[in-house]
């Protein structure tokens, strides 16, 4: 059984119709699991509070927020990154952003509060965000004052990011920090935004070694994926030894996400979220924190996230979605098929390119360890 | 980008009088491999640790001699550039000469000197990322008004370039890479293809095609 913490106030965290991280994104997969049976009992956060928000964010940065939110006009704003068709200064933006760091902080307080092993925090995700700079959908960083949370608590926490997009806003915060265990996996930055996260980026100081990057091929296939993660992320944590496992479970790693290039299935994902798992059992006691995260294709996002949460809560995972979920969401799945949680198998033809991703893949995760071994032993 | 820009302005130099054993003493303590050689302040050669380890091997037909002289076995005269000469213009010299280094010279003073380490330094600046942004590449007629319109487009979305890169491929074409303050390249790529442009990266993805 896992925590769940949601609520309907999520959905102010939205930057209008055309946007493509949208609040709609969990309201269907809420729905989804509502169709297939389920009742989700969820604990609703408090928001953050302006003092939880400074434990990671700068004050000047957080005026300029404010400052938005209520509607004032800003000088330089793009400077904060605020205001670009990325990051729109919307009205609002500030208790909205924060009911959304509320959520992962009530999480990492569950955790460190010994009330609950298990937790999902439907929303957040949020691993873009800077100290002193809003980047790629991001406005305040909700994984970065959970995980400040928790070190605070005197807790050892590894974050396991697999947003196809690198969590370049965490590894910043915590470049240094010999506490915090970052590790990305995602399309490789000479693809794909934010540019970063190549395996050479292995921390600062006393946290140096502990910051890890897999940087994988575009159009990776998911038995690829998950070789090289199992390559990579059980001897890293093995490594590390956390306390709290902290997951950023952006669903945007699948073949139809429409802004990136990996090609990980459905089932892919439920069996990366069982081996996370597994590795939280054998690792932190089962202490484990997962948010959303990107995912830019409702129709995938919304199974993506509906089969975590059955994962997480030991649920079986049902083949057939009732059709009535498909007609009522009908103008957001673009006539794609959606009578299952799982992707048909094959889900696509075989790629041409695939046996070079793949041994591209082991080498980049070998590279790696090879970067890593002088940390480790 | 300029050969100030890039240069190592704290030059490790050497006189003519000194001898071979010297400058390799030198050249290991600081651990480099070029050393201009100045007579009276003015720049009379350079010499690098070729010229010192060429002659120092038995395999050599006339090794040197740790008491040799550097007047004796520098490259002379010294090939230069000036500070603001572009960062290309070096590496064409140096490449075309297959020569390690360039020692800067406003008018008669060396003021600076570029290695083949710096213009490495200078690739990574070039095509480095220091702010967020998504890759994009095209293919572009190599004819006036293309890279124009290009950043035109992309400026009308509101979007901001954080750098260009083009080089020539083939005939009459200019591939074109550019990184975008955005996270939505392939809705952008979209739209760029819309207009006509060869878009390669964002590339379609395999299996829609
Ligand atoms: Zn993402």
């Amino acid at each position: 059984m896992a925590e769940l913490i949601y609520t309907p106030a999520y959905g102010s965290y939205d930057f209008g119709p055309e946007h493509p991280f949208s609040p709609v994104r969990q309201q269907m997969a809420v729905d989804l699991l509502v169709s297939l049976g389920h009742r989700p009992h969820w604990t609703e956060p408090e928001p953050a509070t302006r003092a939880d928000i400074l434990t990671v964010h700068d004050e000047a940065y957080v005026a300029v927020v404010e400052a938005v939110s209520a509607g004032e006009s800003v000088p330089d704003l793009e400077s904060w990154g605020l205001g670009t068709p990325d990051t729109p200064a919307v009205p609002g933006i500030d208790p909205a952003v924060r009911a959304l760091v509320g959520g992962t902080l009530a999480g990492a307080r569950l955790l460190s509060e010994g009330r609950a092993t298990r937790v999902l925090q439907f929303g957040g995700g949020l691993h873009h965000a800077r100290a002193a700079r809003a980047a790629g959908f991001c406005v305040y960083n909700d994984l970065a004052v959970a995980i400040r949370h928790l070190t605070a608590n005197g807790l050892w926490v590894s974050y396991l990011d697999i947003d196809v997009h690198h969590g370049d806003g965490v590894q910043a915060i915590f470049y240094r920090d010999e506490r915090v265990q970052t590790i990305s996996l995602h399309e490789s930055g000479q693809y794909l935004y934010p540019g970063t996260g190549e395996i050479h980026e292995l921390g600062e100081g006393m946290g140096r070694g502990l910051k890890i990057n897999l940087p994988l091929e575009p159009f990776t296939p998911g038995e690829s994926y998950l070789e090289v993660f199992e390559q990579v992320v059980p001897p890293a944590l093995q490594a590390f030894r956390p306390q709290v496992l902290v997951v950023q479970a952006g669903a945007d790693a699948h073949f139809d996400d429409a802004l990136a290039d990996l090609a990980l299935t459905t089932q892919d994902y439920e069996r990366l979220f069982r081996r996370i798992l597994e590795l939280a059992d054998a690792l932190t006691g089962g202490r484990v924190l997962f948010t959303l995260g990107g995912g830019y294709s409702l129709h995938a996002a919304s199974r993506v996230w509906a089969i975590l949460y059955l994962v997480v809560n030991d649920l079986p995972v049902p083949e057939t979605i009732p059709p009535a979920w498909a007609e009522k969401w009908a103008a957001h799945l673009g006539g794609k098929p959606a009578a299952t949680l799982h992707d048909p198998s094959p889900a696509f033809p075989p790629l041409a390119r695939r046996d070079e991703i793949v041994s591209r893949n082991r080498l980049v995760a070998t590279r790696l360890l090879d970067a890593l071994a002088p940390y480790w032993f | 980008m300029l050969v100030r820009d890039i240069m190592t302005t704290a030059v490790i130099t050497i006189g003519p009088e000194a001898t071979l054993g010297h400058v390799c003493e030198v050249m290991q303590a600081r651990n480099i491999r070029h050393l201009p050689v100045l007579e009276g302040g003015r720049l009379v050669g350079v010499i690098t640790d070729r010229d010192v380890h060429g002659g120092s091997t038995k395999l050599c037909f006339t090794p040197s001699q740790p008491e040799g002289l550097v007047r004796d076995a520098m490259a002379h005269p010294p090939k230069t550039a000036h500070p603001l000469d572009p960062v290309e213009d070096a590496a064409r010299t140096m490449r075309a000469l297959k020569i390690g280094c360039l020692p800067v010279l406003d008018g008669e003073n060396l003021v600076g000197i570029v290695t083949g380490i710096d213009l490495l330094d200078a690739l990574l600046r070039l095509t480095g990322v220091d702010k967020a942004s998504g890759r994009l590449e095209l293919r572009l007629a190599d004819r006036p008004g293309g890279l124009a319109r290009l950043t035109a487009l992309i400026a009308e979305r509101q979007l901001n370039i954080h750098s260009i890169l083009t080089y020539p491929e083939g005939t009459g074409l200019v591939r074109a890479v550019l990184r975008v303050n955005t996270l939505e390249t392939r809705p952008l790529a979209e739209a760029l293809r819309g207009a006509g442009f060869e878009v390669m990266w964002p590339a379609e993805k395999p299996w829609r095609s």
